[in-house]
């Protein structure tokens, strides 16, 4: 007999498979939800999400997460945002159209940077070493307590008492070099006495009449170009001495002046290249301002990234075998992923801030609308009044968003701000206020703050002579304006701090480190003097020869001028008048 | 094991028709190269009990071919980002995201809509090649195998008592 095709308890035996399914998956749904979105979350984080307990409930479809923790990737010993409580309300319909669509979202108990209970987390994506959040600060360890030693001041500072000197040499060389060229022109004593000895016979010795008289003008015309000729090169020769003489004085001032100038550029480089001195807000408030900018930021730092993770599956790196799941979603359709309503209780310093969000999504094209939140707290233990609203959308250029706040009258006490070997500070008490706006588009940050202390009161101890002075200036503060600006990329934000305060305090630290750092100064100046006599010497000896030089000169040429005053004439007619006279 | 192995040679060496054989051994292979967790799969398990497939080479199949399919992820993701990135089945498959159907079936991911096509397209050759084989043991290689020594020897072991069991 043949046997039909269909066969029955196979049937039965498919029920009892789905049936176990469904039994497992009621009983343990729960366990299956944590797993799944221990996982996914942790995808999107980029580090380990644990979650202490899931909960659900069918109607309406609740899901309620305990104790959520995410890790910061940058620094897996924290948590970047830790959260007591999630409660989420999903809508059924939409999520049997694969959507998950939340109506109300709230979420207690949230805080940053909070050191993990279980230890280390995970890292499943590694932050490139650019993206490790560069702050303002730098360390107080990095602060120079001990000055450098003379040659590697030297070095640094590069000095040019050297050059100038070899600069001076060769200078002089090349005028002396002219002046001596000069002077193989001009006429020497025994050339002069020649002339005069040539013009007194012509003007003197007998005449043997009128033919004789003009052979001797003639003779004496020619003479006295070639006396002219002298005397022009002794014009030359003056000049050149003149040349010569303004160089060299020239460049002994400038050797006389080189040890001075280079000891004003090693005082210049102890106040301005002393490192660590350039940005003391930074390096005081800078830890401190990295955490209150974590909680100010915190839309930015955590949703944002999130988000932009989950609409780009380029940053996540993907599990072999995992595939990739691509979106159809038609231009009209509602977003795939949609929060409504959002209400986060962060906790700030023991006390409760709620922030209230509306449409949490990474579709704000299909929503068209942005990401909205506010915050407002006012007359709390902390503070007078906080007010903080902004939007965000997560666009295919990247993210665009806006924030800006308001906080008035938050008392700081005790706040610990530096706790080194070098120094300690503490705020013992001020009232700070602080107002500013942050603007990203396509994911880069843009924005200031100002930040007022005022009723300050700082302790501090310096264990060294440039922290103490920083010390002693900071218990001298009572009031403190800081101007803060936000750049870079939206993964990557950098913070940058400054106040009078760097200018108060690098004068004094300046002050400081060249009262140290006199002693070797007086070594270097007089290293660099010794060098400088040595050779200044000698060049005064020149400026003394050509002082010299020009003085006989100007003699030659008063001797050749005298001779240039002779007359072939007078004495003809003389000698002439004596002959007719004589013969009368 | 040895039950697994006796109840294939079983099936290999009875009555049960060739194609309901190549049947069993292509759904277990769309079961083994396709993610384990997908609608698709509880109608191939459906039509794998209800119609009389053999269940042994079904299981065999279904873990063989997991095995290849860890191997050939990458090439389906490949391929099913290729199929889901056509232009000209956009609109299609905008339809089908809008739906219920769609969604549940999750064809939109790359590994689900490349090992599944992969698995139609060679579907028809592996069925095929069950054929085949299946008939040519049955015709050549069963009573050729039953003169080797070897086979003497099996015959009068456990394993062979345990086969002839479940024959009856």
């Amino acid at each position: 007999m043949k046997r039909s095709i269909i066969r029955w308890p196979g049937l039965a035996a498919f029920g009892i498979i789905i049936g176990l399914l469904v039994i497992i998956s009621w009983l343990f749904l729960d366990s299956i939800l944590k797993i799944s979105m221990e996982y996914s979350l942790g995808r999107l984080n980029g580090a380990e999400v644990n979650i202490e307990k899931v909960e659900h409930r069918w109607s309406p479809l609740t899901l309620t997460a305990h104790g959520v923790e995410a890790t910061d990737p940058a620094k897996p010993t924290h948590n970047q945002v830790q959260l007591a409580r999630l409660s989420a309300d999903v809508s059924v319909a939409q999520l049997l159209l694969g959507r998950i669509h939340i109506d109300q979202l709230d979420v207690v108990g949230v805080r940053v940077d909070q050191e993990r209970s279980s230890g280390e987390g995970d890292v499943y994506v590694m932050p490139d070493k650019d993206d490790v959040k560069n702050w303002a600060s730098t360390n107080w360890e990095k602060l120079k307590v001990s000055l450098p030693e003379k040659d590697e001041i030297i070095a640094q500072v590069g000095l040019q008492t050297d050059q100038v000197l070899d600069q001076a040499e060769t200078k002089i060389e090349q005028q002396r070099q002219q002046f001596e060229q000069a002077k193989d022109g001009l006429p020497d004593k025994q050339k002069i006495a020649e002339y005069q000895q040539r013009i007194k016979e012509l003007t003197e010795s007998d005449i043997k009449g009128l033919g004789d008289v003009a052979a001797r003008k003639e003779k004496l015309d020619q003479l006295k170009q070639s006396i002219r000729e002298d005397k022009q090169a002794i014009k030359q020769f003056r000049e050149q001495l003149s040349e010569s003489a303004e160089v060299v004085k020239q460049q002994i001032e400038q050797v006389k002046q080189a040890p001075g100038n280079d000891i004003d550029r090693i005082r210049d480089f102890f106040q301005l290249n002393q490192s660590g001195l350039q940005n003391i807000t930074g390096l005081l408030l800078g830890e401190k301002a990295k955490q209150w900018s974590e909680y100010l930021l915190l839309a930015y730092e955590q949703l944002a990234p999130m988000l932009a993770r989950s609409s780009d599956t380029e940053t996540v790196k993907k599990v072999r075998g995992a595939g990739e799941s691509l979106s159809f979603a038609e231009e009209d359709a509602p977003p795939e992923f949609w929060i409504k309503n959002a209400r986060t209780e962060v906790i700030v310093a023991d006390s409760q801030v709620d922030i209230n969000w509306q449409n949490i999504t990474h579709q704000h094209n299909l929503l068209g609308q942005p990401t909205t939140y506010q915050a407002r707290l006012d007359n709390s233990k902390l503070w007078q009044a906080f007010n903080l609203n902004g939007e965000l959308s997560l666009l295919a250029s990247g993210i665009d968003a806006k924030q800006q706040w308001q906080l008035k009258g938050a008392n700081l006490n005790s706040l610990g701000l530096s706790n080194s070997e070098q120094l300690t500070a503490s705020i013992a008490s001020a009232l700070l206020d602080s107002d500013g706006t942050v603007l990203v588009r396509e994911n880069q940050l843009d924005g200031d703050a100002v930040i007022r202390m005022l009723d300050l009161t700082m302790d501090a101890t310096g264990s060294s002579k440039i922290t103490d002075a920083v010390a002693t200036a900071l218990k001298q503060l009572n009031r403190l304006d800081i101007n803060t600006n936000f750049s870079g990329s939206i993964l990557n934000p950098k913070l940058g701090l400054n106040s009078d305060l760097d200018q108060q305090l690098g004068k004094l630290l300046s002050q400081t480190a060249m009262a140290e750092a006199e002693g070797k100064l007086g070594e270097i100046k007089a290293d660099l003097m010794s060098k400088v006599e040595g050779q200044l010497g000698s060049k005064t000896a020149l400026l003394e020869n050509i002082s010299s030089l020009n003085s006989d000169a100007q003699s030659f040429d008063n001797q050749l001028e005298d001779l240039l005053k002779a007359k072939i004439e007078d004495n003809l007619k003389d000698k002439l008048k004596g002959r007719l006279f004589g013969g009368l | 094991m040895l039950t697994l192995l006796a109840k294939l040679l079983k099936a290999l060496n009875s009555e049960t028709s060739p194609w309901a054989l190549a049947m069993a051994m292509v759904l277990g292979m769309f079961l083994g190269l396709t993610p384990l967790w997908r609608v698709h799969n509880l109608i191939i398990l459906f039509a794998a009990l209800i119609f009389r497939v053999n269940l042994t080479l079904f299981l065999l199949s279904f873990a063989i071919f997991s095995g290849i399919a860890y191997l050939l992820d990458p090439m389906f993701h490949e391929l099913g980002l290729a199929i889901l990135q056509a232009q000209s089945w956009q609109g299609i498959y905008e339809a089908m995201y809008a739906t219920s159907v769609g969604r549940v079936s999750q064809f939109y991911h790359t590994l689900t809509m490349g090992s599944f096509v992969f698995s139609l397209i060679i579907s028809p050759v592996i069925a095929l090649a069950t054929y085949f084989i299946v008939v040519n043991y049955r015709k050549r290689i069963q009573k050729a195998l039953m003169k080797f020594k070897i086979v003497q020897m099996v015959k009068g072991s456990r394993f062979w008592q345990l086969y002839m069991d479940l024959r009856g």
